[in-house]
């Protein structure tokens, strides 16, 4: 019942998102433009712009919900999510880097390869040593650099139209969503969303402890490195695309939580579907609220519901 | 089941701990590890259930080293009741009791009904069968601990590895886990359990260790095992006739 609600939530986001633009098309010509039939001008603006704007939203909306939901099961935390636990942050240095050399075309395998090889360093860093608590403060760490090398780049800007160009893409947006850059990073989540189930399991059993999940034959290694592939495929290419998008992935299994119960594998799973949801829903509000002129930023809008919620996180945590 | 352990040697980072441990154990024994605060118990538990790696010497279960066993073979052959004994999520009773089936179970399987025995079993002999659909969260320290018995119990392993299984239990159900235990042993299986408390060590064991100073001192039926000197010497205790007394520590030359 609660499923098909969220499902039936998820559609209705498809819908409208399809459905509002510049140009009014009404639903029914929608649907048949989906289809190709229509007016080539109908056809094109749906099949061009705004499937691929929807795909997107559900993709990385989908691929950060449950790269949250999976790494607050590993970490036995819920304030994890791929933001504050730095993969967000090398994935945005690698495209910043690119695009402060111009290099338009490599913006997207620059965040893939800052994503993987911040992965990489914060893997190495949490290393074989006790799990959880390493990977996060290797993380912070890592993100924090990450970050520090960004600004130090937006400092060294050319000039200030290269500086306009970084700033307005860390603000996150899906403007420029195109459908090589929807299938892309479709496929991409989908084989990242792959990893991630597979450490279902193994996270519900971690439940219990680290001691105890391994001696009922749970191999941390293998999830940490199943669970980090995973993540950076998902984030790497939705930053990849659409810039920094935060608090995603810690609001959303959250509220999951709250609905469906504590159970980490199948959080993963629920994450995924109330993250596209939700980043849909956050998606048609930013073009709803954007007037002529002003456009308000996909990045700023889920910070801005993300952050107090991470603030009141934090303030019930403490009281439990 | 045989259990055996050859000249361990075990060491938390630089630090050792155990050292040139030897010891077997065999089928239907309940072996009752006592020592001091430090003496290594719970490194040697932790050594026997494959989590800590021996810096020397092996453990061998029947006929495989345990180090090189893989982990879901190991996980079906033994079960270990940790100390620690959290649940991070609000899970309910019955779903954390489900747990003790994961070397069972592929990586998205279903309960079998085989499962669904053991975990009723292991919920019925832990006394918590009425508080499978309860959250764990709400339930009180006692009731927690006999939860994480039944998951331990629910593995259906044949040999139980449990670290003060004892602590946080109020009289009555420190003796009823001490029968549930106990009962293991009749069906076959093999526990080892590190105990605080001496009597019930006495009481419900079939054989005691003592470990002191990272070393095995006792190995012996409980009779022998917690004889006087061993008392003086190992706990720094003694039983005047009427009330138990502290030694003065004694003074260790260097």
């Amino acid at each position: 019942m609660k499923l098909t609600l969220l499902i039936i939530f998820c559609l209705c986001m498809v819908l409208i998102s399809i459905s509002i633009g510049a140009l009014h098309i009404p639903l029914p010509n929608v649907i048949s433009a989906m289809l190709g039939r229509g007016s080539d001008i109908h056809v094109t603006i749906i099949q061009d712009l705004r499937l691929p704007r929807t795909v997107l939203a559900l993709t990385i909306g989908a691929g950060l919900g449950a790269s949250g939901a999976a790494l607050q099961g590993y970490t036995r935390n819920p304030l994890a999510d791929p933001g504050i636990l730095g993969f967000s942050a090398v994935a945005a240095l690698g495209a910043v880097v690119a695009l402060y050399f111009g290099w338009y075309a490599l913006v997207t395998p620059a965040a893939l390869l800052g994503a993987g090889l911040g992965a990489l360093l914060i893997l190495a860093m949490a290393g074989r040593r006790k799990g959880a608590s390493v990977l996060i403060l290797a993380g912070v760490g890592i993100g924090a650099l990450a970050t520090a090398l960004t600004g130090l780049i937006m400092n060294f800007a050319p000039n200030p139209w290269a500086l306009s160009e970084i700033v307005y893409w860390l603000m996150g947006s899906l403007r420029n969503a195109t459908k090589d850059g929807a299938i892309l990073c479709g496929l991409l989540t989908l084989l990242g969303l792959g990893f991630l189930f597979f450490t279902g399991r193994d996270l519900r059993t971690l439940s219990l402890g680290e001691d105890t999940a391994r001696s009922l034959g749970v191999s941390l290694g293998k999830v940490r490195l199943l669970l980090v592939i995973g993540v950076a495929l998902c984030v790497g290419s939705g930053v990849a695309i659409a810039g920094a998008i935060g608090f995603i992935g810690l609001f959303v299994p959250h509220i999951m939580r709250g609905i469906f119960g504590a159970d980490p594998a199948r959080l993963i799973p629920l994450s995924a579907l109330g993250g596209a949801g939700f980043l849909t829903f956050a998606d048609i509000l930013t073009r709803v609220l954007s007037g002529q002129g002003t456009v308000i930023y996909l990045g700023i809008l889920t910070a801005l519901i993300g952050a107090p919620f991470f603030i009141w996180i934090a303030a019930r945590e403490g009281r439990a | 089941m045989r259990l055996a352990l050859n000249n361990l040697s075990v060491a938390y980072g630089r630090a050792p701990i155990l050292s040139g441990f030897n010891a077997e154990v065999g089928q239907g024994e309940f072996i009752g590890l006592v020592g001091p605060n430090g003496s290594g118990k719970s490194c040697l538990l932790k050594t026997i259930a494959g989590l800590l790696k021996p810096k020397m010497g092996d453990v061998i279960l029947d006929d495989d080293n345990l180090h090189t066993l893989p982990p879901k073979d190991r996980a079906r052959k033994m079960s270990y009741l940790a100390q620690d004994r959290t649940a991070h999520w609000p899970l309910p009773v019955g779903q954390l009791v489900a747990l003790g089936r994961a070397p069972y179970r592929g990586s998205l399987g279903k309960l079998s009904a085989q499962d669904e025995l053991a975990i009723d079993h292991a919920l019925d002999a832990a006394h918590c069968t009425d508080l499978k659909t309860r959250r764990f969260d709400q339930l009180s320290g006692g009731e927690q601990m006999r939860v994480h018995l039944a998951r331990a119990l629910a593995v259906d392993a044949p040999l139980l590895i449990a670290d003060e299984p004892n602590t946080a239990l109020d009289p009555y159900y420190q003796i009823t886990l001490m029968n549930t235990l106990s009962a293991q042993i009749i069906t076959g299986k093999t526990v080892i359990a590190s105990l605080h408390d001496l009597s019930l060590a006495k009481q419900f064991c079939t054989r005691i260790w003592v470990v002191h100073q990272g070393g095995l001192v006792q190995d012996a039926p409980p009779d022998q095992a917690l004889n006087k000197d061993i008392l003086s010497q190992v706990f720094n205790i003694k039983w005047s006739g009427v009330h138990w007394e502290v030694l003065s520590p004694q003074l260790v030359l260097p």
